[in-house]
């Protein structure tokens, strides 16, 4: 399973390269790689710091409050990590569009529409630090919960104040995960595709994946895409390179210490307004989003095309879902299994490599692949989509999986060896009802993360073959706002119940068999 | 002096009930042993401030504490591990003890517990012993009349065990302080204690 990975990437790779090779030198001339570089750059580092700030600052807010409902936002900020990117950008223009709430209701009020634009780098940077500072939030938030309440008590019975329970103790507690953590949330807006589509505002904003993609769907200019995805894949493994030096990324979510810690009014009030701010800047572009849903949602369901999107799309991300699945849990069973350093390596680091290969020059290696082989790309459409959505689900199916897979391996390895048990019954009776929960987790990442995905299907899709994002993309080049806003407000729907659910039918699943 | 009396306290949802009822001597070392989930560390957080009685009173030299915050509370504690904060030196660590600590007043307290000259070096870089002596010496430039001791030789070998249980002995008495050693080791207890409570169903029983 690992040498099927490992095999995919290296086919599709040399796709790539291969048509590289077979082109004029200057095939990119028309796209200055050296401006899309530098634009992508500054834009991804203005997203990571940004939304580390925030996610520092909403990461303190929500350790330090208590109050009815905290789990449901913890849980709504947790799902920034799922929530579709063109869901976000298509919040944000509901707001702060020229036609948005805020625009309309000022208009209202005092007569004059608001004059913001969100389209440019402050709405691409905006819509990223909605996205990844929610997440950064989520992560650094499992750190400060972590804390151990010793720490804790010995803090607060020497009088620390504020400022010094932040200095000694949390910023300690965070500032190995930041380097790692901010690494990811690069990557996450170097690669960013459906923001930058929606919020660039032209070429002057664009990252390199919307130039692939401009190249291939728009130009079609084959030779200067397969330049822009090597630029991309080298940079992106560069990022990939660096980061891995740096201390990883929790993947467990603790439960916040029982010990509450009382902070002074000042600081008590900075918590609030930093939580109320965060559910504001997170929370009213995703309302946004359900609110106008609402008004296009009866036109749609009388067309056929829409419930055609919304089957290829529960199909392709189910497909996608236990494709990932079984793909981690075969890596990560066979990495935790074998103590060789090198060979734990060498099953790991195909399955990781995605990272490097964002979706659309994953998808163009694809579509070049299946052109080789004399396919037509719509003909292997649902075949490609579903496999790349898996593989680019994998990397956090195994970040979820192969530490808790060490970690039984670790503390019962011995044991499960003197009685006995391997294969299929050790995963049955050992592994199933401990893992249940995180499987769920993989499950839910990965179908949501095929239901929202713009970067593969911008490239395959096809007059019949449509997903909800694809249908939504068409919808908003069509002008037909209405639909659009129906299609995001279903695909929030459905990506926040899979994200709930999922992983607690799992856990169920897991309970009823222990 | 430490005096708790008809101290009550449950957990939500739990169906017994805690009833504390003590005297901790200045100078002495009062030990409290008793099983796992007995209720030792309930009873230290009770002292401490971290729980709140449902109803009895907590007096210390006299003084009601038993609604004040951990904070404001003349009680200095350590526990078994994260007395320090690692990624600080000795000195800082120690200077936490008061919120405007000169050097001089740091060097001697560091020096009182046999750790002169190392005030510079990372926490994380102690042993198990030392990491135990500097948190003493925080304690002492607190010079809070109450110190609760919660597991504080557990994680030592014997020999530095039977050092540090001294120094502790030797600065409670220097200090007057109203010592509470919570633990499971019988030799601990045999070693520095003059006054023994065993926890029970919930409950203090004089012993020695």
């Amino acid at each position: 399973m690992a040498l099927a990975v490992a095999a995919l990437i290296a086919v599709l790779f040399s796709a790539i390269v291969g048509a590289a090779a077979s082109q004029p030198p200057l095939a990119a001339a028309r796209y200055d790689l050296g401006y899309l570089l530098w634009i992508t750059t500054a834009q991804a580092t203005l997203s990571t710091l940004f939304s580390l700030i925030v996610g520092i600052a909403l990461a303190w807010a929500l350790n330090r409050l208590r109050f009815p409902g905290r789990n449901l936002v913890v849980g709504l900020f947790a799902s920034a990590i799922v929530t579709p990117g063109l869901i976000v950008a298509f919040g944000l223009l509901s707001v702060w569009g020229r036609n948005g709430w805020l625009s309309r209701s000022s208009d209202a009020l005092f007569g004059a529409p608001l004059d913001i634009s969100i389209f440019g780098l402050g709405g691409v940077v905006a819509a990223h630090i909605i996205l990844d500072g929610a997440f950064a939030a989520r992560i650094l938030l499992a750190r400060l919960d972590a804390l151990p309440e010793a720490r804790l008590k010995t803090g607060q019975s020497l009088a620390l104040s504020g400022w010094q329970r932040f200095t000694i103790i949390d910023w300690p507690a965070m500032r190995g995960t930041l380097p790692g953590l901010g690494a990811v949330i690069f990557l996450l807006a170097f690669t960013s595709f459906p923001i930058v589509l929606l919020l660039g505002g032209g070429p002057a904003v664009q990252t390199l994946e919307v130039a692939i993609y401009s190249a291939v769907r728009l130009d079609f200019d084959l030779n200067a895409a397969v330049t822009l995805a090597l630029a991309q894949i080298a940079v992106c493994a560069a990022i990939i390179l660096l980061s891995s030096a740096f201390s990883p990324i929790p993947t467990s979510l603790s439960q916040p210490a029982a010990m509450h810690w009382c902070d002074s009014i000042a600081a008590r009030s900075g918590q609030w307004f930093v939580l109320v701010l965060c559910l504001l800047g997170f929370g009213l572009p995703l309302v946004a989003v359900l609110g106008d849903g609402l008004t296009g949602a009866l036109s749609l369901a009388a067309s056929a095309s829409f419930w055609n999107a919304i089957l290829t799309s529960l199909g392709i991300a189910t497909a996608s879902a236990v494709l990932a699945l079984v793909l981690s849990l075969a890596v990560a069973a066979s990495r935790a299994a074998s103590s060789l350093r090198w060979f734990r390596i060498a099953v790991g680091v195909p399955a990781y490599a995605y990272l490097a290969v964002p979706a659309v020059a994953l998808s163009l290696g694809a579509f070049l692949f299946v052109r080789e082989l004399g396919i037509a790309p719509e003909t292997a459409a649902p075949l490609v989509v579903i496999v790349a959505n898996a593989l680019l689900a994998l990397p956090f199916a195994l970040a979820t999986l192969g530490p808790a897979f060490d970690a039984i391996v670790r503390s019962r390895g011995k044991l499960m060896r003197s009685i006995g048990l391997s294969g299929a019954r050790q995963f049955r009776e050992i592994e199933w009802p401990i893992l249940a929960g995180d499987i769920g987790i993989v499950v839910a990442l990965a179908f949501c993360f095929s239901l929202g995905d713009l970067g593969v299907i911008a490239l395959f899709g096809t007059q019949d073959f449509v997903t909800l994002p694809l249908y939504m993309l068409r919808a908003l080049g069509a002008y037909r706002t209405n639909d659009a806003a129906a299609v995001a407000a279903l695909m929030l729907v459905l990506t926040i119940a899979a994200f709930v659910l999922i992983p607690r039918l799992f856990e169920r699943l897991g309970r009823a068999r222990a | 002096m430490l005096a708790l009396d008809a101290v009550r306290f449950a957990y939500p949802g739990a169906s017994s009930e805690y009833r504390f009822t003590m005297d901790a001597m200045a100078g002495e070392v009062t030990a409290i042993r008793g099983q796992s989930g007995s209720g030792k560390s309930t009873l230290l957080d009770l002292i401490a401030g971290f729980l709140t009685p449902a109803s009895g009173t907590i007096r210390i030299d006299g003084s009601d504490v038993t609604t004040l915050p951990p904070e404001t509370r003349p009680v200095s504690i350590l526990f078994q591990s994260e007395t320090l904060f690692e990624h600080l030196s000795a000195a800082r660590n120690v200077a936490l003890g008061l919120p405007r600590a000169d050097a001089d007043r740091v060097g001697a307290a560091l020096t009182e517990v046999g750790l002169a000259g190392m005030g510079g070096q990372r926490a994380s870089t102690l042993s198990g012993g030392q990491k135990q002596r500097v948190a003493l010496a925080r304690t002492l430039l607190r010079n809070r009349p109450v110190l609760l001791l919660d597991e504080p030789f557990s994680a030592l070998d014997d020999e530095t065990r039977a050092t540090t249980r001294e120094l502790v002995l030797s600065l409670t008495q220097k200090h007057k302080w109203a010592t509470l050693l919570v633990t499971h080791h019988a030799d601990d207890i045999a070693a520095i204690a003059q006054r023994v409570y065993l926890l029970e169903n919930g409950e203090l029983e004089l012993s020695r």
